[in-house]
C-alpha cells in the first residue's frame, strides 16, 4: 500500500536529499582540504588555491613530521595513553556498573546515590588541581590515567545494559560453581560486546583528544607531552609565522623547533601533523557505528 | 568488588568538593583544606559587584548559550527526522557515519579546520560566496569580535549536529510501525506523517535532552571557546568570547586566586543547578515527562 505523493511530499524529498547533499559536502570539505595540502608541495601551497585534490604530489611533509623526535615521542605518549587508559577504565568502570547491576549487593542504593550525586555536583577546577599536587600527579604520566579511571555516565550505560542481561545465566554458572571474577570474566564480558565496543570507543577517543591535563598539570616535563598538545603548540607556532610571513610578503618560515632549520612551509607541516593525529580515530569509529548507536538506544531508554 | 572504584569516586569527585567552603575562604598554599580564614561572601562580592569583567562574561556566556540552544538545539531534531525519510538504506548510512566525524576530533584540530573553512585568505565559505556573487570583499569571520557569537553558533553546529542527533535517531527507531501504516490508510501525506507521528512520539525524549541542555546553560563550551580564541593568537576576540569557565581557568591558575577562582565556579554550579531544578519543574507542570 503506497499513499500518493502530494505536492508537500516531493518538496520535502527534494528539500530533505539537498540538505543531506549540502551536510555531507560542508562536513568533509575541511578534511579533504587539508588531506590534499598535506600531500602537495609546500612551495605550491603558498600560491594558494588547493581544494579537493594536491596539485603537486609529494610525502616530504610526512617526511618531515615522521622524521621529527619531538612528534615521534608525543605519538607514543598518545598511544600509550589511550591504550592504558582504555585497558584501566574499562576495568574500573565495568565492575563498578556490574555490581551495581546486581540486586544481591549489599548496600546498593547507598553506593548508587555515591554514583549519582558526583554526576551533577563537583568541587570545580580549583580544588581538583590542589588535590592533583598533593597527591603528587603534577608532571607525571599517571595524570593522564588515575583521574580517568570511572567516568559516571560511561558507568550507567554499562549499567543499563547489564541489568537487561537474563539473571538466570548467571545464576546457572554459580551452581556450577563460578565465582564472581570467573562470572563476570567468562559469562558477561562475552555477551556484552556491543557495550564494551561503545565504552572503549567512548574512553579511547576522549584519552586520544584530551589536552586539558597535559597543558595545565604536565607543565615541567615537555617529554611527558602528547600529541594533542604538539599539535596545539605547531598551530599556535603556525599562525604566529603566517601572520609574520603576511606581513614579510612570503609564507615559507624557518620552523624553529619544529622544522629543526628546514625550510618548510608552515601549513603543509601543520595539515599533515593533524591528518595523522585523527587519522586512528577516523578509521576506528565506523566499525563500532552499529554497536554505539545500539549502546545510546539502551542508555537513552532505560537510563 | 565495587569498593575500589568508590575510593576511586570518594578521592577524586568528593574529596574537591570542599571547594565550596574555599569559595567562602581565603585560601593560600599550604593551608588544610576547608581550614583557612573565613572571609564570607568576600569573593561573591568582588565578582558580581567589584569586577569589571563580569558583566561582559554573564553576557558572553548567556548569549552564547542561548543562541545554541535556539538553534543549536533543534537542529539535531530536524536532521534526525530528515535521516529517518532516507529511502536509501546505503545512502542513510553514509550520511550517517560522515555526520558522526566531526565528534570524534578534538577542538584543538576542529578550531584549525574551521578557521581554514572560513579563512579571509582563500577560505571555501568566502571563495564561494565571491563566486555567486554575494561579496565582493571576504568576510573576516574570525577576525572581528562582532561575528564571535555566530561563529561560535556555527562551528558547534557543524561538529555536533550528526553525533547530537543519534539519540533522536534512537527514539524513532522505537516508534510503533503500525502507526505509519494506520496513517497511510488514512490518507496522511509524507509531511503529515513526518509531523504528527515522527516528531510527536519522540517528544518526551526531546523534553528530557532540553532540561539537561537548560543546566547546562552556564556552560557555554570551555573547549571550543578557548581553541577558537587562544589558540588562534585571536585575542581581539575576547571581548565577545570569554565565558566564565575561561575567565576562571585564568584567574584561577594563571594569577593563583584560588578562592576568588573558586567562588565564581560555585556561582556557576548554583545556577546552573537552580535551571535544571526549574526546568525539569516546568516540564512537569506542562504534563510532561520530567527527569524527577
Amino acid at each position: 500500500l503506497k499513499s500518493k505523493k502530494t505536492t508537500g511530499d516531493i518538496i520535502l524529498t527534494a528539500v530533505i536529499y539537498s540538505t543531506m547533499a549540502l551536510m555531507l559536502v560542508v562536513t568533509l570539505y575541511p578534511f579533504l582540504n587539508s588531506l590534499a595540502i598535506s600531500f602537495n608541495h609546500a612551495d605550491d601551497t603558498t600560491r594558494g588555491g588547493i581544494t579537493f585534490y594536491p596539485r603537486v604530489f609529494t610525502f616530504r611533509n610526512y617526511q618531515t613530521i615522521f622524521t621529527n623526535e619531538k612528534i615521534y615521542r608525543a605519538y607514543v605518549i598518545t598511544v600509550l595513553r589511550t591504550i592504558i587508559g582504555v585497558a584501566t577504565g574499562l576495568l574500573f568502570t565495568s565492575v563498578l556498573a556490574f555490581g551495581l547491576a546486581h540486586k544481591q549487593l549489599m548496600g546498593r542504593r547507598f553506593y548508587t546515590l555515591f554514583c549519582l550525586i558526583p554526576m551533577y555536583f563537583g568541587g570545580g577546577l580549583i580544588p581538583t588541581y590542589l588535590l592533583i599536587r598533593q597527591l603528587g600527579l603534577l608532571n607525571n604520566f599517571w595524570v593522564y590515567i588515575i583521574p580517568n579511571l570511572v567516568n559516571l555516565w560511561n558507568m550507567i550505560l554499562m549499567r543499563s545494559y547489564f541489568q537487561n542481561i537474563p539473571e538466570a545465566l548467571e545464576e546457572s554458572a554459580r551452581i556450577d560453581g563460578a565465582r564472581f571474577y570467573t562470572v563476570f570474566m567468562k559469562i558477561i564480558f562475552p555477551i556484552s560486546t556491543p557495550i564494551i565496543a561503545t565504552i572503549c570507543l567512548y574512553i579511547g577517543v576522549f584519552h586520544w583528544n584530551s589536552w586539558f591535563d597535559a597543558a595545565y598539570y604536565v607543565i615541567k616535563r615537555t617529554e611527558l607531552k602528547p600529541m594533542q598538545s604538539v599539535l596545539m603548540q605547531i598551530i599556535s607556532e603556525a599562525a604566529y609565522a603566517e601572520r609574520i610571513a603576511a606581513s614579510a610578503g612570503g609564507a615559507v618560515v624557518d620552523m624553529g623547533n619544529i622544522g629543526r632549520g628546514k625550510m618548510v612551509n608552515v601549513r603543509s607541516i601543520t595539515m599533515a601533523t593533524m591528518i595523522v593525529t585523527i587519522l586512528p580515530i577516523v578509521m576506528v569509529y565506523p566499525f563500532i557505528q552499529r554497536y554505539f548507536i545500539k549502546g545510546i538506544m539502551i542508555g537513552s531508554i532505560k537510563g | 568488588m565495587v569498593i575500589p572504584s568508590i575510593i576511586f569516586l570518594f578521592i577524586f569527585c568528593y574529596i574537591p568538593i570542599y571547594g565550596v567552603l574555599m569559595a567562602f575562604q581565603e585560601f593560600r598554599i599550604g593551608d588544610f583544606p576547608g581550614l583557612s580564614h573565613w572571609v564570607g561572601v568576600k569573593h561573591f562580592q568582588e565578582l558580581m559587584i567589584k569586577d569589571p569583567k563580569f558583566p561582559q562574561l554573564m553576557r558572553n556566556t548567556v548569549v552564547i548559550s542561548l543562541l545554541k540552544l535556539l538553534i543549536n538545539f533543534p537542529v539535531p531534531i530536524i536532521f534526525a527526522a530528515f535521516i529517518n525519510e532516507i529511502r536509501h538504506p546505503r545512502f542513510k548510512r553514509s550520511v550517517q557515519t560522515i555526520s558522526y566525524l566531526p565528534h570524534f576530533i578534538s577542538w584543538v584540530v576542529a578550531a584549525r579546520l574551521m578557521f581554514d573553512f572560513f579563512s579571509s585568505d582563500n577560505g571555501a565559505i568566502n571563495d564561494f560566496l565571491k563566486f555567486v556573487g554575494f561579496i565582493d570583499k571576504p568576510i573576516p569571520f574570525f577576525l572581528r569580535g562582532e561575528y564571535y557569537w555566530g561563529m561560535a553558533v556555527v562551528t558547534d553546529l557543524w561538529k555536533e549536529v550528526g553525533w547530537n542527533s543519534i539519540i533522536f535517531l534512537a527514539a524513532i527507531a522505537s516508534i510503533d510501525a503500525e502507526m505509519y501504516e494506520a496513517a497511510d490508510i488514512d490518507g496522511a501525506s509524507q509531511v503529515q506523517k513526518m509531523w504528527h507521528i515522527t516528531l510527536a512520539s519522540i517528544r518526551p525524549t526531546i523534553v528530557l535532552l532540553l532540561i539537561f541542555t537548560v543546566g547546562n546553560l552556564l556552560n557555554a563550551n570551555f573547549d571550543q571557546t578557548y581553541m577558537l580564541t587562544n589558540q588562534m593568537g585571536n585575542r581581539v576576540l575576547l571581548e565577545y568570547a570569554d565565558i566564565i569557565d575561561t575567565y576562571v581557568l585564568r584567574v584561577g591558575i594563571a594569577q593563583t586566586r584560588f578562592s576568588f577562582a573558586a567562588a565564581a565556579g560555585l556561582f556557576k554550579a548554583v545556577i546552573n543547578f537552580a535551571l535544571l531544578l526549574g526546568a525539569n519543574m516546568l516540564a512537569g507542570k506542562f504534563g510532561e515527562s520530567a527527569l524527577f
